[in-house]
């Protein structure tokens, strides 16, 4: 019996396996979960999304283990990092594919070439497509979309170089479906090696095993990276500034609820039912926004857009306020449009001024969103009556103290 | 091919549907409004033959959940709503509770009991009455409301992320209904099993035991706690009973107890079918190789590990057997842990025979220095 994926009639393959596998320990599970098919007459190595690899086997009798077993890795992580699924919501046409892979090569290969891995040919860097290490897939290929553009000659950008998993004498090869989410004569037809849930648990352990080698201190940086985005993923701060505020303005106003307070206006009509009546009471909302010279202005228009739109969506837009502050408190502003915001501090911060001028309107805020960077001293405890939501805005803001709830909004 | 992966996600969310509902367990579907959820969850009651309730949770007061405060005499009793006794009266049925999500926070708070565990007011319904919901995203509702942590981890949180074709294929002849497997007898007793399952996981991973959500967005899908554990095992269970693909039982147990707790149980799971690389040292020659490479990889990586960490003559001697009997089907698998075991081999024990098997996989590799 051999080993499903030991690959028959690809010549060396255990032995590429054993290079990668040693070369790159952490990513061992994932470089013997993919099954090698021997594909004669493809004249490429592919990829496709359910974990099988084909090879030409005329192709790969000329490479050495270190390069068959470097195009093993390189074919894995396209499955790691999901190149397939994330080429449609990145925009790829079927006719921008070659610049989509050659960007997915570029996301590879920035940090594993340096690493050891020996593609043939020349394999595809960031700097061939003129951008700086250490991007996503998706900056890459914007960046490629652009330029071949410029040159209105769609297709001439990976016309030049071999690419990708290798090329063999400058040829071009194509890393297959599980690249660019695109199907390929040779794997339409078939069932996928690991169903989606188990490649999704194998991804899982592959990245576990990538963070356990971080103190043996040899794995690329952007491995690292990948493998802490896949295990904590990040929240879009988006949608958690909108579960916040729309959590505020619910707990304080309880927009449309029913309340047995008061008995309903119909409840003479039905003679012994208790029916509760409808409040809606509006909330007002305040916005204090940050203005010291240590704040970003990008960062605080996108977050006070955010809050506009959020807003609007409840149906507040018209009871929004805004004030500027730093250590003093401009005055309050009802504004329709985050545009109309002017940012007029500047020197040191006093967020504590900012919520306590905001408490102080008539009629009372119900909710004040706070947008800051952070670096302020804040009051001991929540205003009365008012709940707050900060949005921190920068990587490295302080936190916020334990009576707001605080979102971040990285830059 | 690119839609491949979504199709698959549809069909084992109505996969997944059907078995919640064969195990009467609350189920909830997710998904943009207009996708189908409504429809399809009528025409799985039609299929059965089943009376189906439509309650559309946001135009409804909580009255109509915790039942009609009547007053009578001296007491105030809680009447509840015609639809509730009309499947009280035929003593099964689909409760299909619609729009939950923009349900004001009162009414979420009315539904409680009546997700869990069936009672509208004063009235219980029978067993043989299965809850389904169906909500949209906040983000995607105009007046969306964030699920309460509370309801929300009363349900089993189903994706309904529709497929293109699929729908093409409806509109043209009809959309086909998800099928409600019929479990067998025994399937209540493999919930026992399943539970010890869950059991065992616990004790080795106690902070998944209760993780409830820390901010807002999360709090409204599925999160671990001793309720929604219990629940993946019924839903477990009841999967390996009906039979259904792996793909639908991941999305059971992922959508009790949510992404990051799911996958860990189901990874714990595959890992339990490993061989126990103790015992394996124990006795070498019951070693059989998994048929999956990384499968392969996983067993043997284990054993070269138990040895490293306490490595005896006897145990490193133990090990190279092991290596030994996996060399022939997977030389490059078994060469990976040779070399761990290479490392760490105690003073004075000689060479055993099995290192010559890799040394020709190890000189293809260029790993082997002379």
């Amino acid at each position: 019996m051999t080993t499903p994926g030991a690959g028959g009639g690809i010549a060396g393959l255990a032995a590429a396996r054993l290079w990668a596998a040693a070369r790159f320990p952490y990513l061992a599970s994932g470089i013997f979960g993919a099954r090698v098919v021997a594909a004669p007459g493809i004249g490429t190595v592919a990829v496709d999304p359910g974990w099988r690899l084909w090879a030409d086997p005329e192709l790969t009798a000329n490479w050495t283990a270190a390069e068959l077993g470097s195009v093993l890795v390189h074919h894995v992580c396209h499955l790691l990092r999901e190149h397939g699924p994330r080429a449609g919501p990145a925009g790829v046409r079927p006719d921008e594919a070659r610049t989509w892979i050659r960007s997915a090569d570029a996301e590879i290969n920035d940090d594993l070439v340096p690493a050891g891995l020996t593609l043939p040919g020349d394999p595809v860097l960031p700097q061939h497509l003129g951008c700086p290490s250490g991007q996503l897939a998706e900056q890459y290929f914007i960046a490629g979309r652009g330029r071949t553009a410029d040159r209105g000659q769609p297709g001439t950008g990976h016309k030049n170089g071999a690419q990708s998993g290798g090329g063999g004498a400058g040829g071009e090869l194509d890393c297959g479906s599980g690249a660019d989410g695109f199907g390929r004569p040779w794997d339409s037809s078939q069932p996928a090696v690991l169903p989606p849930w188990q490649a999704r648990l194998l991804q899982r352990l592959v990245a576990q095993q990538v963070l356990a080698a971080k103190q043996a201190g040899d794995v690329p940086a952007g491995l690292l990276r990948w493998a802490a985005d896949l295990l904590t993923p990040k929240v879009d701060w988006r949608r958690a500034l909108a579960a916040e505020l729309r959590k505020a303005v619910a707990d304080t106003a309880g927009a449309v609820d029913y309340s047995y307070r008061r008995p309903s206006r119909r409840a003479a009509a039905v003679g012994n039912v208790v029916l509760p009546a409808l409040r809606r009471p509006v909330p007002e909302v305040a916005v204090v926004c940050d203005t010291s010279g240590s704040m970003s202005d990008d960062l605080l228009a996108a977050s006070l857009a955010e809050v506009e739109g959020l807003l609007g969506a409840l149906g507040l837009a018209r009871s929004l306020r805004v004030l500027a502050c730093d250590t003093a408190v401009g005055p309050a502003r009802r504004v329709t449009s985050a545009r109309q915001v002017e940012l007029v501090g500047g020197g040191g911060t006093d967020m504590g001024a900012g919520i306590a001028a905001a408490a102080v309107l008539r009629p009372r805020p119900a909710v004040i969103v706070v947008l800051t960077d952070g670096y302020t001293p804040w009051p001991d405890s929540a205003p009365r009556g008012s709940k707050v939501v900060v949005g921190l805005l920068g990587d490295e803001a302080p936190d916020a103290p334990d009576w707001a709830r605080a979102i971040r909004v990285p830059s | 091919m690119a839609d491949g992966g979504r199709a698959a996600r549809q069909r084992a969310a109505a996969e997944a549907l059907g078995v919640a509902v064969a195990a009467r367990v609350p189920v909830l579907l997710w998904g943009a409004p207009g996708t189908g959820k409504t429809s399809a969850i009528r025409a799985m009651a039609r299929a059965m033959d089943w009376p189906c309730e439509t309650v559309i949770a946001s135009i409804r007061e909580p009255s109509d959940f915790a039942g009609l405060p009547v007053v009578i005499g001296q007491d105030v009793r809680f009447a509840p709503p015609v639809w509730a006794r009309r499947l009280a009266e035929a003593g099964h049925g689909l409760l299909f509770l619609d729009e939950l999500s923009t349900a004001p926070p009162a009414v979420q708070a009315a539904l409680l009991r009546v997700v869990l565990e069936r009672v509208v007011g004063d009235l219980e319904l029978p067993p043989n009455v299965a809850v389904v919901a169906a909500a949209n995203p906040p983000e995607q509702a105009a007046d969306g409301w964030d699920l309460s942590a509370p309801l929300a981890n009363r349900l089993c949180h189903l994706p309904w992320d529709i497929d293109p074709l699929a729908v093409a294929d409806g509109l043209a002849g009809g959309f086909p209904a998800p099928q409600v497997p019929a479990l067998p007898e025994r399937w209540e007793a493999e919930q026992h099993l399943a539970l010890a399952l869950v059991a065992a996981f616990l004790h080795a991973r106690p902070a998944l035991a209760s993780a409830p959500p820390t901010d807002a967005a999360s709090a409204g899908r599925g999160w671990p706690s001793p309720r929604t554990w219990e629940m993946a095992a019924r839903l477990w269970a009841a999967s390996g009973a009906a039979g259904v693909s792996g793909e639908a039982r991941s999305a059971l147990v992922v959508g009790s107890v949510g992404d990051g707790a799911g996958a860990e149980f189901l990874a714990w799971l595959m890992e339990m079918d490993l061989p126990d690389p103790e015992a394996v040292l124990a006795d070498p020659s019951s070693f059989r190789l998994p048929k999956r490479a990384d499968r392969a990889y996983a067993a043997v990586a284990a054993v070269a590990a138990v040895v490293e960490a306490d490595p005896t003559p006897q145990r490193w001697q133990a090990g190279w057997q092991v290596l030994g009997l996996a060399a022939n089907s997977a030389p490059d698998v078994a060469a990976v842990a040779a070399r761990v075991l290479a490392r760490c081999r105690p003073d004075g024990v000689a060479l055993p025979a099995e290192v010559r098997l890799f040394a020709p996989v190890l000189r293809d590799a260029g790993l082997l220095h002379s």
